[in-house]
């Protein structure tokens, strides 16, 4: 309880930078790589430059920005898909990525195999699954439904029935990238509800958007990403009012 | 290396229900199902005994056994390598886009041939009993060989799964590798027929004391030779040791690179 208490950020990044090498002509083949051996013609680009970012525990932060602006890259970082150029990131407690729902889904199991499925590649025993696996087949709303291959799903229910798994998996900190937008209108107030009762339960939430609204309506603090660098970080309403004058909406 | 073993640990569950996937998704559709797991074997095992017992008469005493019992770890050993190889570039979507451990995908696809692999002694153990091979207490030293061909079926394929992302010919150049590799492996004949000027090759290949050890317990009715299992491995061990360290280095850019 004490070490909580004083560690209270739940999420550190310190001078964080990201680098890509772009291939003109990528070449991945052990001919090519002996031909031009030194000689592949590679471009370096900045995806982040020295981002820092404290997340206090039980906050919500948007991260905001157009396409291309490192947003979605310093989530990657974050969840550990991608690695650092320099620099570190700390995360205290268990987390998880909403980058794509339903990720390992096997088309000819049933919705409740692949719940298993799913669940076990974000990271979760088997007994963790099963006490939540009512809550996940409800949630879904795939009625019976759930026992059948999910091959015979529409793709508004693949996503339901990952978006389910996703949100019930209960981590202390959850990752999430645009894919608020699922399932028609009622799933999308239904899936905003199961945020803000995470948030209720004092869950820390980063949320990848360019829609300044979500952010309003959502987060507390929000950072600013152009181009790979901070712009503006700060209260959630005031960054997300500085945004919305730079794209040209009022 | 602690870290990376504590991981894989923690995502278990991951990798049980990849090689549940992997078992029975195979299968899965055709008429027989699960079966073709023993099928496949009994059919090979049906095959071998008609042509080297009526087309190509060979000397050796019950050519067919002397053959399968060799064949069947050649296959997890090889079958293993080969699907490793593509592991990781199969599955970019999932590493693109989720965490977890990469070590468990090259992982399952070894622990999913070694089911298999056990599975077939189902018709092994039959099968030998049918041809009236004699079965001895040496049998107890399958775990023993088990376990050094999979510290050097994993160490293999935790190398080439990596290298495939970086070197994507590698998945097909594999292929007529682990012929060549099969071919001077004493697999289809018997370790006395190679030349001595040609033997110190061969005692480079640390699949022959693996596939020997399990023809002495099946085939032969004895014991293994534990000095040789038992420098290989300490061989292996420092093998592994060096795969996994060379996997943990450059997975760091796999997301970035397949």
């Amino acid at each position: 309880m004490i070490n909580e208490f004083f560690n209270a950020n739940v999420v550190e990044i310190k001078d964080l930078w990201k680098k890509f090498q772009v291939y003109q002509d990528k070449t991945n083949s052990l001919k090519e790589r002996i031909i031009f051996w030194g000689r592949q013609r590679t471009e370096e680009f900045w995806a982040l430059r020295n981002i820092n970012l404290a997340v206090p525990k039980g906050k919500t932060i948007g991260l905001i920005g157009r396409n291309g602006s490192g947003k979605s890259t310093l989530l990657k970082i974050i969840s550990r898909i991608l690695y650092p150029t320099q620099g570190e990131v700390k995360v205290r407690g268990k987390l998880s990525t909403l980058l794509e729902l339903g990720a390992g889904f096997h088309p000819d199991f049933t919705g409740r195999e692949n719940i298993f499925l799913n669940a076990s590649i974000l990271g979760f025993t088997r007994k963790e699954i099963k006490e939540r696996l009512n809550d996940i087949i409800e949630f879904a709303e795939l009625g019976d439904f759930i026992d059948n291959p999910v091959r015979n799903y529409s793709s508004g229910m693949y996503m339901r029935l990952g978006f389910a798994v996703a949100v019930h998996v209960d981590p202390d900190i959850l990752l999430i990238d645009e894919v608020l937008s699922v399932g028609d209108l009622a799933f999308q107030e239904k899936c905003l509800a199961r945020i803000r009762d995470m948030q209720k339960q004092g869950k820390t939430i980063i949320l990848v958007t360019h829609a300044p609204k979500q952010v309003e309506d959502l987060c507390d603090m929000a950072v600013w990403l152009d181009h790979g660098e901070e712009r503006l970080q700060g209260p959630a309403q005031e960054v997300a009012q500085a945004y919305k004058e730079f794209i040209g909406i009022t | 290396m602690g870290q990376q073993l504590k991981e894989i640990y923690l995502y278990r569950e991951m990798l049980k229900n990849l090689v549940a996937k992997e078992l029975r998704a195979r299968y899965k559709g055709s008429v027989l199902g699960f079966f073709w797991t023993f099928f496949n074997p009994l059919l090979m095992l049906i095959v071998y005994s008609v042509v080297f017992s009526f087309v190509m008469r060979v000397q050796t005493k019950n050519y067919a056994m002397f053959l399968f019992v060799a064949l069947l770890p050649w296959n997890y050993f090889a079958t293993s390598v080969l699907q490793g190889a593509a592991s990781l570039v199969q599955n970019s979507s999932l590493i693109k886009k989720i965490y977890f451990p990469r070590e468990v995908l090259p992982l399952s696809v070894v622990l999913t041939n070694l089911v298999n692999y056990l599975l077939s002694l189902l018709i092994l153990i039959p099968a030998l009993l049918i041809f009236k091979v004699e079965l001895t207490l040496a049998l107890i030293a399958f775990p023993a060989i088990l376990i050094v061909e999979t510290l050097l079926v994993a160490a293999l394929t935790f190398l080439v799964a990596i290298a495939n992302v970086y070197f994507r010919d590698l998945e097909h150049i594999m292929g007529v590798l682990m012929t060549a590799w099969f071919f001077l492996t004493p697999v289809l004949y018997p370790i006395d027929v190679i030349p001595q000027k040609a033997k110190f090759i061969f005692n480079l290949n640390p699949v022959t004391p693996i596939i020997e050890a399990y023809r002495s317990i099946f085939y032969a009715g004895k014991w293994p030779q534990w000095d040789a299992l038992g420098y290989l491995t300490l061989g292996l061990l420092v093998l592994v040791i060096i795969s996994l360290a060379a996997f943990g280095r450059f997975q760091k850019t796999v997301a970035e690179e397949i």
